[in-house]
């Protein structure tokens, strides 16, 4: 309920400040921002095996589009009845964010939209236990760990607001896809820094933002025009 | 008060309660996890299945847990092998005459998926038959998995 609490106060937020009405061009700040996840840390205090620190760092382009370096390292460990694993390792992430808010509404501070990414985690995987059952009993065995390179492209939507002068918060879903996990057909990792679930293809992930804003240019944004209706054409019969 | 959700957050909002949805979804293995090799049984000098009227099957070494106790014409039997070793044996009896199975082969640890954690896949070198009944075995397909294909032919 946190989580989902989390996600509409932000909506909320959004939905509510935007400028609806406006006739003067407005002072819009690009800025280089840096942005600390706060959701790998607060994950952290209910399961203690699995921590992930990330952030990012992007530069916007113009008042639609953002430059995105992010980066991070995760630890994983996991175990169930029939074995154990263990992962760490960095990942970095780049590429591009488009804000679908006009510029005129978004004023520099509002985010909706949408960024690809093109991510590589350098990563040690390994199992310390494993154990299968069959009619000819208990096979039992050990994978050490060995380092990996895989490669993963992304989509992730998400939202982003300010809340004081330089300070935003934001949140934003991954949708992920490996690429080339490095490891081979059989033994997957069962879970990759910066990607997810290693076993599957697909990886959905989430991220809460806490965002430091520098503004370092200032743009003047007229409101786009509104388009005038239709006048009717038809002529009546007479 | 109405809150107007705007057209361009309304996919975003569906996503996140897909994410939810996947997120609450319990971790249980709901696939096979262990490899069989599959043998059909063929008529000798045919490509044409011919299930004998019964069959038993147990491993040797392992006498007391049948696989298989006169089963009635199947067409094929799935038969384990051991992933402690690099060898194991079967005694067939096909319509009462009885035969055995040896296996050479190699092992290999492989992830199924997070919730079924790790199984092992085989890579068949050899197939001996002691030839009472049994005429000949080719090998189809000498990997073993979890998949249902054919690994090996058995004629008699």
């Amino acid at each position: 309920m946190q989580r989902i609490s989390g996600y509409f106060i932000s909506i909320l937020i959004i939905s509510c400040s935007l400028p609806t009405r406006a006739q003067d061009s407005i002072k819009v700040n690009l800025n280089i921002r840096a942005g600390f996840d706060i959701y790998g840390p607060a994950s952290y205090l209910t399961d203690q095996k699995n921590l992930n620190l990330e952030g990012y760092i992007s530069i916007d382009r113009d008042n639609k589009k953002s430059f995105i370096l992010e980066a991070g390292h995760q630890n994983f460990q996991y175990s169930q009845y029939n074995y154990s694993y263990l992962s760490n390792g960095f990942f970095v992430r780049a590429g591009i964010d488009f804000n679908m808010i006009k510029p005129f509404e978004a004023a520099g501070k509002y985010y909706a939209g949408f960024g690809l990414r093109y991510g590589i985690s350098l990563y040690n995987s390994g199992f310390p236990s494993y154990e299968h059952d069959n009619y000819w009993g208990t096979g039992t065995g050990s994978v050490p760990s060995s380092f990996h390179v895989a490669h993963f492209i992304e989509v992730n939507p998400g939202i982003r607001t300010d809340i004081f002068k330089n300070i935003s918060i934001g949140w934003n879903i991954r949708l992920r896809l490996m690429v080339y996990s490095g490891t081979g057909k059989d033994l997957k990792s069962v879970f990759v820094p910066g990607f997810g679930n290693g076993a599957k293809s697909f990886s959905p992930g989430i991220n809460y933002y806490i965002i430091l804003n520098i503004p370092y240019k200032s743009l003047y944004v007229k409101p786009e025009p509104e388009k005038e209706p239709e006048k009717e054409t038809e002529q009546s019969k007479h | 008060m109405k809150i107007k959700v705007p057209k361009l957050y309304r996919p975003v909002i569906l996503l996140i309660i897909i994410k939810i949805i996947a997120s609450c979804a319990p971790d249980t293995c709901i696939q096979e996890t262990t490899s069989f090799l599959n043998a059909g049984f063929y008529k000798t000098g045919t490509n044409t299945p011919l299930p004998p009227d019964s069959v038993t099957v147990f491993g040797i070494g392992n006498e007391t847990n049948i696989l298989y106790g006169k089963a009635l014409n199947p067409t094929s039997v799935s038969l384990p092998l051991n992933a402690s070793s690099t060898t194991c044996g079967f005694v067939m009896k096909i319509n009462n005459m009885t035969d055995t199975l040896r296996f050479i082969y190699t092992s290999y640890p492989h992830l199924i998926s997070k919730e079924c954690g790790i199984t092992f896949f085989f890579s068949l070198d050899s197939v001996m038959v002691s030839g009472n009944v049994i005429d000949t075995v080719a090998v189809i397909n000498k990997n073993v998995a979890i998949f249902n294909a054919e690994n090996i032919r058995i004629f008699y």
